[in-house]
């Protein structure tokens, strides 16, 4: 499925750092602009890595992931390469069961954010090194009840839209026409 | 379900699975690499570099979050606003734009008299701050200021801040620093303990104020001898015993005195005495705050 891909370097790179660009501006709104109920921050790019990997593929997720992290560490000022680590990681877990299902089953988006935010949240303290989180069993505890399942719950209620959105828009790029209309 | 008119099903896109997945293991090891850079400051110059151009970029997305959040509070008032914008709607125009200014200058104005206040009230040196950022996850507390070494600033340093009749109140410790803006590690982050005292009935005792954010609750005093009498509603401030032990440690220069927050619940936990504190203010809803460069403790 080499339909996208750019002939020429300049335009592949001229792509990516579009790309680059768009995830920065998301990571800016998630840092700055988004509300914050109770503290909670609704992540935005991990919403939309998830999706673009079920969309458009694991390894082009993987490049958003990278990004998207890179431009998160920047807003955030956590250490360079910690938010990409963990939106690859979450990329990983929410795509691989589900590689032989189509993209029209309704499970996929579901089953992804699913997974894909239990990994990045359940992998937070470790990367973001909070002290003694492994080896105190109340805190782990604490952390996936109060951390994890709100996290979860946040990634999944948008999922579904989010993603059939996001598959409205890369078929109409593809110029593909829905039967209902026609 | 079919969605296109060739009646295709459109399967999950797999150029190649071994691709994907050297694709990304591939940037996992360079994240890692990063990390690893970083963690040693070899990256500080492209960070900064990147930062520079940022971190204006934030500030500016954030007085449009204020102004957006500030609009939501002034709903309550819309039908006497309407009437008022009909009879004015020309003169309304230009009376924003100077509006937008002259509430940009009285911010800047009444955050100087505040931190005037501080200086003279208490002796300490302080740099004002704007948050440009907060965490954009759930499982740490940080927040960004755009403060940073080129004003003075170093990690430990306390920052307080106050919101609508609060007292100042202790939100964070400077936790790293580039030269334009500082990150702040929140008391209510797990990670965070600062030494503090409660004063009951002329009797003064001591603890740790813990962050309990990740662990569903906000702060609680630790460590409180168990015979210590402390009560609900008691005021909670800062020690300063760090600065007693050791001066060369980072969270030496918290100044004591500085309100955390008021007992909300006392229990017996073992040897000790545990206490709920209700903060005086909710740090992730701080806008501006200030930096205790030094103080005369």
């Amino acid at each position: 499925m080499d339909y996208t891909q750019p002939r020429r370097l300049e335009e592949r790179i001229a792509r990516e750092l579009g790309v680059a660009l768009f995830l920065l501006g998301v990571a800016l709104i998630q840092t700055a602009l988004l509300p914050r109920p109770l503290g909670f921050a609704p992540n935005i790019l991990l919403m939309l890595v998830l999706s673009q990997a079920l969309i458009a593929g694991t390894a082009n997720a993987a490049r958003w992931a990278f990004y998207g992290g890179i431009s998160l560490d920047l807003c955030a000022g956590t250490l360079l390469g910690s938010h990409s680590l963990l939106l690859l990681v979450a990329v990983l877990m929410g795509t691989l069961p589900f590689v032989r299902l189509r993209r029209d089953n309704w499970l996929l988006p579901l089953g992804s954010a699913v997974l894909g935010s239990v990994a990045y949240y359940t992998l937070f303290p470790i990367v973001m090194r909070v002290p003694d989180f492994l080896s105190n069993q109340e805190l782990i505890q604490t952390h996936l009840l109060v951390v994890v399942l709100p996290g979860v719950l946040m990634i999944l209620i948008p999922a579904l839209p989010l993603f059939m959105f996001m598959r409205w828009i890369e078929s109409r790029r593809r110029g593909e026409v829905p039967v209902d209309i026609y | 379900m079919r969605d296109t008119v060739r009646n295709r099903s459109i399967k999950l896109s797999r150029p190649s699975p071994y691709r994907s997945l050297t694709v990304i293991v591939g940037l996992i090891v360079v994240a890692i690499s990063l990390m690893w850079l970083d963690q040693g400051d070899h990256l500080d110059p492209v960070r900064h570099q990147a930062q520079m151009i940022v971190n204006p970029m934030l500030g500016g997305l954030r007085y449009v979050g204020t102004s957006i959040s500030d609009g939501f509070w002034g709903i309550g008032n819309i039908g006497e606003l309407q009437e008022t914008i009909k009879e004015q709607e020309e003169y309304i125009s230009y009376l924003e734009t100077e509006l937008i200014k002259s509430e940009q200058f009285e911010e800047r104005i009444k955050q100087l008299e505040q931190q005037l206040g501080i200086v003279e009230g208490t002796g300490m040196q302080v740099a004002g701050a704007s948050v440009i950022a907060y965490t954009p996850d759930a499982g740490r507390q940080i927040l960004r200021l755009d403060a940073g070494k080129d004003d003075g600033v170093k990690p430990g340093m306390a920052v307080i801040s106050e919101q609508g009749g609060s007292p100042r109140t202790l939100i964070g410790v400077v936790e790293s620093v580039t030269p334009r803006d500082s990150t702040v590690l929140l008391i209510t982050d797990y990670s965070s303990s600062i030494s503090a005292s409660v004063e009951h009935e002329g009797t003064r005792f001591y603890g740790a104020v813990q962050g309990q954010w990740q662990r569903g609750s906000r702060l609680q005093l630790e460590q409180i001898e168990r015979n210590a009498h402390v009560v609900s509603g008691n005021r909670v401030v800062t020690a300063a015993l760090t600065a007693e032990y050791d001066p060369d440690l980072p969270h030496a220069s918290i100044p004591s005195g500085i309100a955390i927050g008021e007992i909300e619940e006392v229990r017996v936990d073992g040897r000790s005495r545990v206490a709920e504190i209700r903060p005086y203010l909710d740090p992730n809803q701080v806008r501006y705050a200030w930096i205790i460069l030094s103080h005369d403790d």
